[in-house]
């Protein structure tokens, strides 16, 4: 226990509340799995523990802290330890080498143990009385819930980057989602094993989720004041963000038929180049000389760039055909008789593919798994 | 008898060589893989076993189709009978306006009808596929919802699938529908699926068709694939197609829920669907076509130049380097279908030619 007369650390006080209410959990399975990636901008993990386990706290929650990061992050987690070491339900895992979030999510999801599961960045975004309302509404029976930062204190060039994003965002959700970038998301846990989630593409949980078929919510919860500031990144930055949400729209639209897409483009380049080379024809027809003229390379060129992209259209359409039959067009909805099984199922799917992830990173690196 | 224990035996080939597709049907479209992909097929097979009571699966996508749901079942009611070797699934497709509450009063009403409730509006094609993946029947009839197909052509349908098809589609017979925004284009659309499948189906709208279990095992649809579904099944599954003629009305309730605006789509699938029927085993030789195409016109080009016909070109003047670039631009065309061509045969190799459900339909022609 915390000698609360002699600490001088003020965070003492605040852990010796903590700890009371969980040892009164302890032994029990938790309620609640906050999973946090640990990757880009990390504050000090102590205070974020400290303010969002709070409201779990005072909401008699039995909850867990997985803390997932990578070896470059070894001093931000290191502080968590002592937690730890005084009971506080924490446990840190740390992968071999850098994986990117949307693996260390999955990672955490295979660990958590709720079937609540909360998403946390590793910077505090939101203020956090909203996991209150975030964990009502999964248990009022939402598969996702995300959160929407209003009011926001931050500047207005960070709301205009935020409006920009979600034209795109919000016309593939229906408008439904007005703040993917939040980051703070309570989702169940065997949706989020069932989502297809990799590369940069966890930052649209909420609109995959949403075109999965599952029912995802959206609250508003107040902005944290240390998410207030300005923040204008490297152009570099942007770029990523622009090719990830039309790498998104792609897939909506048109993964069950490529050929539309690059069809639409091949076509129309096609169409220009023969154009051209139809004109030229003529003209040689005609009597005019052909080899003086550039635009024959040039009507040449865009033919075949036409042809390219209906090639790797027919190509697109062949992995279709033949991956059709592993891949489920519709999700069923559950109904009450049927949710048992179902949940029997998909434990053992989420058991089954995301401890794979988790049983490789062990079994690499077993020295890393912190806890 | 026989042909039950054959389905049952190739079912359980399928089991052994290709686990996705019996797997997803058993589990309800959870994705499992592996040992128990197998334990879940196999549940399949008893389940399928026990239900050997039903033959004829009718299997109606519905979307926003309320009124519609009572006038459906009591109609597919009168026509089949009220014995229980049939069974209908009413396939919501995500609706709004109250069709799963409607289909769930049939649900509870009769134990023949199923609800199968979709996460949210998947299309037309999805929801057909979602029907005949949890259907049990031998026999699946699908319809459209909205009651311009008539229930009472059913056994007919089926009759005529006994006489040794595997796929038998409907036509509608004097059709009930405005001429220039449905019937014309549609009269054209079939005219040009005709001539580019090869496949002489009159009517590839009306949704009126039956299928043999073992054909439906062998397609999987997506995207918009329902409008082809025939010229689907004789490319993928070598299916044996039959047409009749089928009774058609006018919409009762409701609204139609299609446009005019799907020529892009239709045609876009078209130039798939004619390319999977003639080159989805071998994608090597279809870029090798273009490629070769590209490579005669690039020894053109080469040879104009250097035979000195290039219009009065000449190495030294600007206009000599005209025909040479062309004839470099085509070269790198044939190299660039070549090798994309390779990436095609990487694309399917792991996945042609294993298990019973990837062969074609086959039916013994002199019976031992």
């Amino acid at each position: 226990m915390v000698d609360m007369r002699r600490s001088r650390d003020p965070r003492d006080v605040r852990v010796a509340e903590l700890v009371i209410p969980i040892s009164q959990h302890r032994g029990r399975e938790p309620d609640v799995s906050v999973i946090v990636p640990v990757t880009e901008r990390p504050e000090p993990l102590v205070e974020l523990f400290l303010e969002y386990s709070a409201p779990l706290v005072a909401a008699g929650c039995a909850y867990e802290f997985l803390f997932v990061t990578e070896p470059r992050n070894r001093e931000l987690v290191e502080p968590l330890r002592e937690l730890t070491e005084r009971g506080l339900p924490i446990r840190v895992f740390e992968v071999g080498h850098s994986v990117g979030e949307s693996v260390l999510l999955k990672l955490g999801a295979a660990r958590s143990r709720a079937e609540a599961v909360v998403i946390l960045p590793a910077y505090r975004r939101i203020r956090a009385t909203a996991l209150t309302e975030l964990l009502a509404r999964i248990r009022a029976g939402a598969d996702l819930v995300n959160c929407r930062r209003s009011p926001r204190s931050d500047s207005w060039l960070n709301r205009v980057q935020t409006r920009i994003l979600h034209l795109v965002v919000g016309g593939l959700s229906g408008g439904r989602i007005r703040d993917v970038a939040s980051g703070v998301r309570g989702v169940r846990r065997s949706v989020l094993a069932e989502i297809p989630l990799y590369g940069d593409f966890y930052r649209f949980l909420p609109v995959i989720a949403m075109r999965e078929g599952y029912r995802v919510e959206e609250i508003d919860a107040p902005q944290h004041p240390r998410d207030a500031g300005t923040r204008v990144h490297w152009p570099g930055i942007y770029l990523r963000r622009l090719i990830d949400v039309f790498g998104l729209f792609f897939l909506a639209r048109f993964t069950f038929k490529p050929l539309r897409f690059f069809g639409m483009i091949g076509g129309i380049l096609s169409i220009l180049g023969g154009g051209i080379l139809a004109m030229l024809l003529l003209q040689r027809v005609g009597g005019a000389s052909l080899a003086d003229r550039p635009l024959l390379l040039l009507g040449v060129l865009i033919f075949t760039l036409g042809i390219q992209a209906v090639a790797l259209g027919l190509i697109g359409e062949i992995i279709v055909h033949f991956n059709a039959a592993s891949r489920s067009p519709y999700r069923v909805q559950l109904r009450a008789a049927e949710a048992e099984t179902r949940e029997d199922a998909s434990r053992f799917v989420a058991m089954r593919e995301s401890s794979f992830v988790a049983e490789q990173a062990e079994i690499n690196h077993p020295e890393r798994v912190i806890r | 008898m026989r042909g039950r224990i054959l389905s049952a035996a190739q079912s359980l080939h399928a089991v052994h060589d290709r686990c996705e597709f019996p797997a997803r049907k058993a589990t309800n479209g959870v994705r499992i893989r592996g040992s128990q992909a197998r334990n879940a097929a196999q549940r399949l097979l008893r389940i399928r076993a026990m239900s050997s009571a039903i033959r004829i699966s009718v299997v109606v996508p519905l979307f926003n189709e309320r009124e519609n749901v009572p006038h459906l079942v009591r109609a597919v009611r009168a026509a089949l009978g009220e014995a229980h070797d049939w069974e209908l699934l009413l396939v919501d497709d995500g609706s709004t306006d109250g069709t799963r509450e409607a289909a769930e009063a049939e649900e509870r009403a009769d134990e023949r009808i199923r609800l199968v409730p979709l996460a949210r509006n998947y299309g037309q094609t999805a929801a057909m596929q979602a029907g005949f993946d949890l259907s049990l029947g031998e026999v699946v009839v699908s319809m459209d919802g909205d009651l311009q197909n008539d229930p009472a052509d059913i056994p007919a349908l089926v009759a005529r699938l006994d006489e040794g098809f595997d796929l038998v589609a409907g036509y509608r017979l004097r059709r009930q529908d405005r001429l220039l925004t449905r019937k014309l284009p549609s009269w054209a659309a079939n005219r040009v699926i005709r001539m580019i499948t090869g496949v002489a189906i009159r009517d590839n709208g009306c949704s009126l068709k039956a299928y043999r279990r073992e054909l439906l095992e062998r397609i999987h649809l997506y995207s918009d694939m329902h409008r082809f579904i025939p010229a689907t099944a004789v490319a993928v599954a070598g299916a044996r197609v039959a047409e009749m003629p089928v009774r058609h009305h006018a919409r009762r309730f409701g609204d139609s829920k299609y446009g005019l605006s799907r020529i892009w789509k239709v045609a876009s699938d078209l130039v798939t669907l004619k390319m999977l029927s003639s080159f989805r085993e071998r994608p090597l030789a279809m870029f090798g076509i273009g490629a070769s195409g590209a490579s005669i016109l690039a020894l053109v080009f080469i040879l104009l130049t250097a035979f000195g016909l290039g219009d009065g070109g000449t190495a030294a003047s600007p206009a000599g380097f005209v025909f040479p670039s062309v004839a470099l631009v085509l070269v790198s065309l044939a190299f660039y279908l070549l090798l994309l061509g390779l990436v095609g045969e990487v694309a399917i190799s792991g996945r042609r030619g294993i298990g019973a459900y990837e062969l074609p339909v086959v039916r013994e022609v002199f019976p031992w």
